[in-house]
């Protein structure tokens, strides 16, 4: 029906499409000028055109109405021209132009005069050139804008006398130019902004109501700046969904950071110095899926999460955060990963409301004993590990729900035994680093173990069969701490470290092989 | 709807390119082009553009220009979260394609959006 209804489409009495011999053309009306190596807007094109191709070409001037015979035009490409000079007139006639792009070229202002009368224009492009000046009536009359681009420029402020009269803009860019500060109001009458990106900046500094007026901004993009406080100015955006402020020098996250931005579900905030979080930071964020707290080292209380309770990742590593609140899985029922490695946490409460729990590090803490109901009814839990802690207690029980775990990593603890009830699943489990641990371990429970480590050589015996080394009476040994299975399916383990050899045989001699 | 037919050489012969390949067309990009690459038949070719194609949106930074699919109801948007411009059967309303429209608005077929 679309075609039809604009003169020059398919079937309205042109057999071939009108085009240039430097183009080519299809019978809807559009134009492919592109790589050409013009330098010149070619003849001979149709009248009907409705999208024409310009880009990578080596048009670097626009004449006053070089465009006036494309009433119905309603796409511009002009990137990759090294257009410098676009004539006050040269746009003249582009009643029905819709998208304009100008990207890649060597303007050094917008072309505010060439602009005017552009009345149906809605995305317009100018990013990657090397503007440095945006005059205060560029985009006045241009009020079908919803799309604009002015990242990749020269920009050293925000642009504010020349979007005042933005109402309907949606998106903006203004990442990658050189902007210091953000002022109060700056975008204030942008009141249909939805995304706004001001990413690889030199912004040090925001006003605490930049951001006023923007009641519909979901996404605001601050990563790679120099903020060094946080951005209180989100208090002003109730719609914010995304929020990213990564790679800044922020040194911590204040009480009640996102208060007011109910809507959040991701925040985007690592690499940054972060030494405090406020506890209450991350409250009633019930949108949010994921949450990544890296290196605040002085951060010393767990986050209150009530009702963030669809979070689903939670990492929280390198704080001086000693307990965890036993009743956090009343809230975080959904959670598929939980990495609270490389804090001080001494006791760990029992995990069984976050039923969906796959993967768990608890890796250097000060962890001691394991409780019956620490991981009880982890059915789903794949991944765990416990690994550089102080653990020289596990009940006995403490696995019998875990029948999905398939890599458990103990090493570096100050274990003797571990229990194996219910670790029927596991591939990979690793004890090295416990030198209490001298006791022969039984593959019994362990069908499906392919990888081992181990504190002492000898113990690899139980798992790669050592038949250079073990006498008869060994061998029988092996088989009933096999479980009297056939010892060729146990020696099914693809790797056991450290492997026994010559030097260190299975025998255990009084109780130090090391003597050797 | 309009649809890209402005065809970019493969192979080395684009603006763009910075290294490249007769096999694998551009290997990179020179600065402030998009790097995208585009599949023909079993073999992926290295394209260097001014804006990525249909479908895709552009991300800027520092190192390098990189193309991403848009969500699968957008023909075009503007990044992750934002369409601009939506598939038949979609309807654009503040960067959003839905298949109704909020109170208020009617579906217009023609531009495909709320109106």
């Amino acid at each position: 029906l679309w075609c039809l209804l604009r003169p020059g489409a398919a079937g309205q009495g042109q057999s071939a499409a009108v085009c240039s011999p430097s183009c080519s053309c299809d019978e809807d009306g559009g134009a492919d000028c592109s790589g050409r190596g013009l330098t010149a807007v070619p003849a001979g094109l149709s009248t009907f055109t409705y999208y024409l191709d310009l880009s990578m070409n080596n048009i670097t001037e626009l004449p006053a109405y070089v465009f006036k015979n494309f009433p119905y035009l309603e796409e511009l490409r002009l990137a990759g021209n090294d257009l410098s000079f676009i004539h006050p007139e040269a746009l003249s006639g582009l009643h029905q132009l819709k998208v304009l792009m100008l990207q890649n070229n060597q303007l050094k202002t917008v072309p505010s005069a060439a602009l005017k009368n552009l009345h149906s224009l809605q995305s317009l492009r100018l990013d990657a050139n090397h503007i440095t000046a945006v005059p205060d009536d560029s985009f006045e009359d241009l009020q079908q804008l919803r799309h604009l681009w002015l990242d990749d420029n020269n920009l050293t402020e925000v642009p504010i006398s020349s979007l005042r009269h933005q109402a309907n803009l949606q998106a903006l860019t203004l990442a990658l130019n050189r902007i210091l500060y953000i002022p109060d109001n700056a975008f204030a009458n942008l009141t249909s902004l939805v995304v706004l990106h001001l990413h690889n900046n030199r912004i040090k500094e925001i006003g605490d109501n930049c951001f006023a007026g923007l009641v519909n901004l979901e996404t605001l993009d601050l990563n790679f700046n120099n903020l060094m406080v946080f951005p209180r100015a989100i208090e002003a955006l109730p719609k914010l969904k995304e929020l990213g402020f990564h790679s800044n020098d922020i040194g911590s996250i204040p009480e009640g950071a996102f208060h007011n931005n109910p809507l959040l579900r991701t925040i985007h905030l690592y690499d940054n110095p972060l030494s405090f979080v406020g506890a209450s930071a991350f409250q009633n964020l019930s949108d949010l899926h994921s949450l990544m707290l890296r290196g605040a080292s002085m951060m010393q209380d767990f986050p209150i999460l009530t009702w963030t309770n669809n979070l689903e990742s939670l990492t929280l590593s390198g704080t001086k955060i000693s307990s965890i609140p036993s009743d956090l899985c009343e809230d975080l029922k959904l959670l598929r990963t939980l990495d609270l490695s490389y804090n001080q946490i001494e006791l760990l409460p029992s995990f069984h409301g976050c039923m969906r729990l796959q993967e768990i590090s608890f890796q250097h803490n000060r962890i001691q004993q394991i409780d019956r109901d620490t991981f009880h009814g982890l059915s789903a839990l794949r991944l765990l590990d416990l690994s550089r802690n102080e653990v020289r207690l596990i009940h006995r029980d403490a696995f019998l729900s875990l029948t999905a775990l398939t890599n458990l990593d103990l090493s570096l603890n100050s274990l003797t035994v571990i229990p194996t009830s219910g670790l029927g699943s596991l591939s990979q489990l690793k004890l090295s680093g416990n030198p209490q641990m001298k006791n022969v371990l039984t593959a019994k429970n362990l069908p499906k173990l392919r990888s081992i480590s181990v504190p002492y050589a000898y113990q690899c015996c139980a798992f790669v069969g050592c038949d250079s080394a073990t006498s008869p009476s060994e061998e029988h040994d092996l088989k009933k701490s096999a479980g009297g299975e056939d010892v060729d399916r146990v020696s099914m383990i693809m790797h056991c470290s450290p492997s026994p050899g010559a030097f260190k045989p299975c025998e255990h001699l009084l109780g130090n092989w090391m003597i050797r | 709807p309009h649809k890209q037919i402005s065809g970019v050489s493969s192979g080395c012969q684009q603006g763009g390119c910075l290294t490249c390949s007769d096999y694998n067309g551009c290997l990179s990009c020179k600065p402030r082009f998009f790097m995208h690459l585009e599949r023909i038949g079993m073999k992926q070719i290295g394209v260097c553009m001014t804006s990525c194609p249909p479908g895709f949106y552009g991300t800027r930074s520092p190192e390098r220009n990189t193309c991403t699919k848009c969500r699968s109801e957008c023909d075009s948007c503007f990044n992750k979260n934002f369409c601009t411009r939506c598939r038949a059967g979609f309807y654009l309303h503040l960067g959003k394609c839905q298949e109704s429209c909020p109170e208020g608005l009617v579906r217009s077929d023609t531009q495909r959006e709320c109106v």
